[in-house]
């Protein structure tokens, strides 16, 4: 049966992790399912294997291991920088693939240097494969979520705009009816006259006042849930949105951006020409990209074998900036991915920011790599 | 022997009761009133079980019924993949009731799925926690949330009572619910997105696909007679 005994080639995978300065880590199968549930959202329910314990808690057979990595790491209060290693099964439902599977990969947490940070997890992922999958062509993808954030932000577009659209990036569907949707905003409707009249005169504090004051009357607490502020708030800069839309010209460079797809070798200058071109102020995003870049031809990664696709992203709010597959020539299959998590840490608890980067390898798929090829 | 689920009381069963009449298939119950065992007045091939109208949706899925009477919205939450489990045979005309997304009256800026995409994304650093809903229908509300319209990040609370009371009691935040009239849903100071309708569901004449239906006639005559009485 597949996925059932460790891969044969697995000590060779510990082997090459415990050589790039890593600690050896487990975490128990079973899991608390809150975790999970509470950073990925609902979707993740129908995916993981959940169970009860007898006083009723939500428990999980653990579905990946970073979660559980970094919460480990918080619990045993030791400092940074960090770089763990793990090996061992995760359960999933998954449409294609075995619901227990192996993976490996390294969680690094701590350092300041992101840009030799995010090349070392790439140069890490690809020593492996390479070392398991001798003689087979991998391909790199890569993106970068703050240059989008950086574009977004560059051409001016309103607040709102801008968070819907980060919030969106990673999502390619969703994201083009979003830009749809801008170009033809739709009228705010459903306001009464009162909260008409009093949105025309501008005072804030009068709509957060009749707000308050409803809510009273109808029984709802006022801090249970959004407040008279939070909506009054939105509701304005819905006002304002719906007054505007999005400039042709805008619309078209956001296009543009979102279609560029080159090697990593070429892609400072595009980047740089696209900013150039379009009146676009990149400068801090366009730094970092580049440090990156260098980063990673020090670690003598091929970056003709490298791509940016500039619409590359994973549709987490966690996942803040470098984002990467390794796939295999021949068969497509995402052989190892990985990214930059700096938001998790603090999401489950830790007291300071800790940036975050790694990247976890499917072994099943490796397996298949070594046999089907 | 081929087997109907109904309702087993109130309206739906006696709404039930009338379209097979009309389909010149009488139910008659044995033994008393309160039985939960029918059958067809002058056939021995039919039996009636009557049960709960959740039950009549996970028995359809199991295929330990052949027929059931009851809610769309109920077998398709009950059902992952309920068209291929399940054929909908025919759409009886009573039991009206749509599956809705309904938030606060007084979030006044919020009016479509999109606007609940943009309060869900930033609820969390605004509240600490994620945007929370209360539902019984789990699978509806995930397809639709998530499958439909990108919204990834919320919590499903259970709800076993009213559901309606959820956002007043600080249990939830927003509710998916179903709702006839919207009198209740206005009582609760809710109001339902533009876009909020997730099912428009009726009562249903459900078929359990089973092989063996291929070559039973009576199977086909069930259905041919129900759906004409609907015409007439």
């Amino acid at each position: 049966m597949p996925g059932m005994d460790m891969p044969e080639f697995s000590g060779e995978i510990l082997d090459e992790l415990s050589r790039r300065n890593t600690l050896r880590v487990d975490t128990p199968v079973i899991q608390p399912a809150e975790p999970f549930l509470d950073m990925a959202g609902e979707d993740l329910r129908r995916r993981i294997f959940l169970t009860e314990s007898e006083k009723g808690e939500s428990l999980c057979l653990r579905p990946e291991f970073t979660i559980p990595v970094c919460r480990r790491h918080i619990e045993t209060a030791t400092g940074t920088p960090k770089r763990y290693v793990y090996l061992g099964q995760v359960f999933r439902q998954r449409r294609d693939g075995p619901n227990e599977f192996f993976q490996a990969g390294i969680e690094d947490l701590g350092d300041p240097d992101t840009a030799a940070a995010d090349a070392r997890a790439i140069d890490d992922a690809l020593a492996v494969l390479r070392r398991v999958l001798p003689g087979q062509a991998l391909s790199v993808t890569l993106g970068d979520q703050q240059v989008f954030e950086a574009v977004v932000a560059a051409l001016g577009l309103p607040r709102g705009w801008q968070k819907r659209l980060v919030h969106a990036f990673g999502n390619t569907q969703g994201l083009e009816a979003l830009l749809d949707s801008l170009v033809n905003p739709r009228p705010v409707r459903g306001l009464d006259a009162r909260v008409a009249g009093l949105l025309a005169t501008g005072d804030e504090a009068a709509l957060v006042a009749h707000i308050d004051h409803v809510m009273q009357e109808t029984g709802y607490s006022t801090n249970a849930s959004r407040s008279p502020a939070d909506i009054a708030r939105r509701l304005r800069e819905k006002l304002a949105l719906a007054a505007a839309s999005l400039p042709e010209h805008s619309f078209n460079l956001l296009k543009q951006f979102l279609a560029l797809d080159v090697p990593l070798r070429e892609a400072s200058a595009v980047l740089g020409a696209f900013a150039e071109k379009a009146g676009l102020e990149l400068d801090g995003a366009l730094t970092s990209f580049e440090r990156r870049v260098a980063a990673l031809a020090e670690t003598g990664a091929d970056l003709d074998a490298v791509t940016w696709r500039a619409a590359f992203g994973r549709p987490l709010d966690y996942y803040t900036g470098l984002v990467f597959e390794i796939t295999g020539k021949e068969r497509g299959a995402v052989l190892a991915g990985g990214g930059r998590f700096d938001r998790l840490m603090t999401l489950l608890g830790a007291q300071d920011h800790i940036p975050a980067v790694g990247f976890s390898l499917w072994l099943d798929r490796i397996e298949a790599a070594r046999s089907g090829a | 022997m081929i087997t109907i689920a109904l309702p087993s009381k109130g309206r739906m069963k006696d709404d039930a009761s009338n379209v097979f009449a009309k389909a010149g298939l009488k139910i008659v119950a044995v033994g008393n009133d309160r039985s939960y065992r029918g059958r067809i007045e002058g056939r021995d091939d039919i039996e009636i079980a009557f049960l709960s109208a959740s039950e009549i949706a996970r028995e359809l899925g199991n295929g330990t019924v052949d027929f059931g009477v009851t809610g769309e919205d109920l077998v398709r939450e009950g059902l992952p993949d309920a068209d291929a489990r399940v054929e909908f045979c025919a759409r009886l005309g009573f039991g009206h009731a749509d599956v809705v997304v309904a938030v606060p009256e007084i979030w006044l800026d919020v009016d479509s799925m999109a606007d609940l995409g943009d309060v869900a994304a930033d609820f969390r650093s605004r509240h600490g926690r994620r945007l929370t809903i209360a539902t019984k229908y789990w699978r509806l509300t995930q397809q639709y949330f998530s499958g439909s319209h990108g919204i990834q990040l919320y919590r499903i609370v259970e709800s076993l009572g009213a559901t309606e009371g959820a956002p007043a009691a600080g249990q939830a935040d927003i509710i998916v619910d179903i709702t006839s009239t919207g009198s209740t849903l206005k009582a609760n100071h809710l109001k339902i997105l533009s876009d909020g309708v997730i099912v428009r569901s009726e009562a249903c004449l459900v078929r359990a696909r089973k092989p063996a239906h291929d070559a039973d006639s009576t199977v086909a005559e069930i259905i041919n007679a129900v759906s004409g009485a609907l015409q007439g």
